[in-house]
């Protein structure tokens, strides 16, 4: 039961991530990051098949950041998306596909806009205002729909987040972890401090 | 309900109409019931006046529409003119395809995605021949719009192009969130 | 349901039908088993007016690709005094299994006219829908493969059109489409007869649009509803054809009216 979020505003965009590494019934670790930096505004989060995930996460991560040294500039998050969407497209008819669900949030250097792009392990890729992965979309995205506006600032994008965090505590059934969060401006990917101790009662 | 061309829902339709054709898509993108997106297009640009309208997987409609545009541009590159050969640039003209390639060639109307039963229904008894543009507007949008509120995986709004000689309209219809 | 669709997983004639090629048996082995359903196909259609209802179904029968007859009617009346129905005030709709429609036509008539001879008078549609959904309810785990629309005037004069599944559910509707092409005429009634998605013009922009009012529709302008849609649905489904059969029901009675569709 692992969690994605993403949510964007006026001038940011937002990924959350649950802290929990699981295997099976059994959380291996409770400090988990499903997170990679792409380049200076770029972020990617990931969840799926243990293994995959990071492999190729890291395999984007390495690309990406080859890019911006051979060329001296960075990839678009628009471009990004395209490029991981491929990747992703090759491997789902291979062999051995790729089980990987991705979450890519940026703000572009020039324009300063803030995207955030849906990708499933089938590779199909969707530009949105908010988006979630696995039973957090089943719980999330009514949240999203009824208080989501696209220019919302950062503290109330963060306010929107926890609304969604805390209905995440309240119906999940299993613990998992609190969450890892970053915020993605125009001046680069910032860590945002947020509370994990927070206890939400069921209904 | 996992076949492939059922996953992720959609519906697309085009008509003929006098020296005018329409294609109309709508908006949803959804996994099995959930919709994760209301603002997905099907419908992709090739040309001043040539269209191309997808439904099926997701993943393969990116795939294919980015293929046909890199084809498309390498076209343009080579040849050193756009891909508008002159039965296209003179003649309003409509044709399907199955997911493995073979051609529909239509008089009337052509429909596709996972409200087709729907969308025959509609069209065939909505449309007829030598509809003005206008017309023709109201015509595709009627027949979308009721085909896709009778399909759960199809909605969410539409977008519908009028295709004429010397303009291309483009237009939102805002559809039942539901 | 799905007939010929671009979706190749569905392309082709849908086997909804028993003689359907079995695919699952384990080479060498035969499996007998009887199956109780075949679909015959067709289409039906009701819609209700301010003071009249009409049924209407085409007549062809089919068995996989075959045509059994092209007279075989879907539309019945039901509970006069006598065999002839010549007093019947209610009209019954049936699509699915033939013989299954056969049959409850059948016991529902005759319930009917019990009800006749037991109360004398004839049983109301209320009265008759309610019976309806029991009986197909009573047979929850072996079901009558048919559904069932049943047609008549309401104790206001009103038209009323109650729609059935298999096993009882049932609901009064201002129209219905069943059967094979179901999903081809309900878009389209949705659309010409409660004007979905018709909005008055010049009324707003986008979800601001006021709707058009919904209007109760004249007999005339429902019969030619009633064969264009059918006209529609002949074009595009192979099981659907041959004679369009439409009883219109009114204070004065039961009026039957047959139209030729198209035989490919």
């Amino acid at each position: 039961m692992e969690v994605l979020l993403g949510i964007t505003g006026r001038d940011f965009t937002l990924i959350a991530a649950s802290k929990a590494a699981m295997r099976g019934a059994t959380i291996l670790k409770a400090s988990d990051d499903k997170t990679r930096q792409l380049n200076k505004h770029t972020l990617m989060a990931f969840m799926g098949e243990a293994g995959d995930t990071v492999q190729f996460a890291e395999y984007i991560q390495a690309n990406a950041q080859l890019y911006s040294m051979r060329n001296e500039t960075d990839l678009s998050p628009s471009a990004l998306a395209h490029f991981v969407r491929g990747e992703l497209a090759s491997s789902l008819r291979s062999r051995k596909p790729y089980n990987v669900n991705l979450l890519l949030g940026g703000v572009d250097p020039i324009t300063h806009k803030p995207s955030l792009y849906w990708l499933d392990y089938l590779a199909a890729l969707a530009p949105l205002p908010y988006a979630a992965h696995g039973y957090a979309q089943y719980y999330c995205l009514s949240i999203l729909d009824k208080h989501h506006h696209p220019d919302i600032s950062l503290e109330q994008g963060i306010k929107l987040l926890t609304l969604c965090i805390d209905e995440l505590k309240r119906r999940l059934p299993v613990d998992f972890k609190g969450m890892v969060v970053k915020a993605v401006t125009k001046d680069g990917i910032v860590d945002i401090e947020f509370d994990d101790d927070k206890v939400v009662k069921s209904a | 309900m996992s076949s492939p061309f059922s996953i992720n829902g959609g519906a697309c339709v085009a008509m003929v109409g006098k020296d005018c054709v329409a294609i109309a898509c709508d908006l949803r993108l959804g996994l099995q019931a959930l919709t994760v997106s209301n603002n997905f297009p099907k419908i992709f640009q090739y040309g001043d006046n040539v269209f191309l309208g997808l439904t099926g997987l997701a993943t393969d409609l990116s795939t294919v529409s980015d293929l046909f545009r890199y084809k498309v541009n390498m076209y343009r590159l080579r040849e050193e003119r756009n891909i508008a050969p002159k039965t296209f640039a003179n003649l309003p003209f409509i044709c399907g395809f199955d997911s493995i390639g073979c051609i529909d060639f239509a008089a009337d109307f052509i429909v596709s995605g996972t409200a087709t039963d729907q969308l025959y229904g509609m069209c065939e008894s909505l449309w007829e021949p030598n509809l003005a543009p206008e017309d023709l507007f109201e015509t595709i949008s009627q027949a979308l719009m009721s085909a896709v509120d009778r399909d759960a995986l199809s909605g969410w709004g539409a977008y519908v192009y009028i295709i004429e000689k010397d303009k291309v309209t483009k237009r939102l219809l805002k559809g039942r969130q539901d | 349901m799905a007939m010929f669709s671009q979706n190749p997983l569905m392309n082709g004639p849908n086997y909804s039908f028993s003689d359907a090629p079995k695919t699952s048996a384990p080479e060498g082995s035969r499996e007998h088993r009887f199956d109780p359903y075949t679909d015959n196909g067709g289409s039906t259609l009701a819609i209700a007016g301010a003071d009249f209802a009409i049924m209407a179904g085409d007549t062809r029968l089919t068995s996989g690709y075959s045509i059994n007859s092209r007279h075989h009617p879907k539309v019945f009346k039901i509970g006069g005094t006598t065999a002839d129905q010549h007093d019947a005030t209610i009209v019954l709709s049936v699509v699915g299994f033939a013989a299954d429609g056969e049959a409850l036509k059948e016991r529902l008539d005759s319930i009917c006219k019990m009800y006749r001879y037991r109360h004398g008078k004839p049983m109301s549609v209320k009265a008759c829908a309610q019976r309806l959904s029991t009986i197909l309810y009573q047979k929850r785990f072996f079901p009558y493969y048919a559904y069932a629309i049943l047609g008549g005037l309401d104790e206001a004069g009103k038209g009323a059109v109650y729609s059935y599944d298999p096993v009882g559910s049932y609901e009064r509707e201002q129209c219905r489409a069943g059967g094979a092409a179901a999903s081809l005429i309900m878009p389209f009634l949705d659309n010409q007869v409660n004007f979905k998605n018709q909005y008055v013009p010049g009324s707003g922009e986008g979800h601001a649009l006021q709707e058009r009012e919904r209007r109760p529709l004249s007999r005339n302008e429902v019969e030619i509803l009633v064969k264009d849609a059918f006209d529609g649905a002949v074009e595009r489904h192979i099981e659907v054809g041959d004679g369009l059969q439409m009883m219109v029901i009114t204070s004065n009675g039961v009026e039957e009216i047959l139209l030729p569709l198209k035989k490919d």
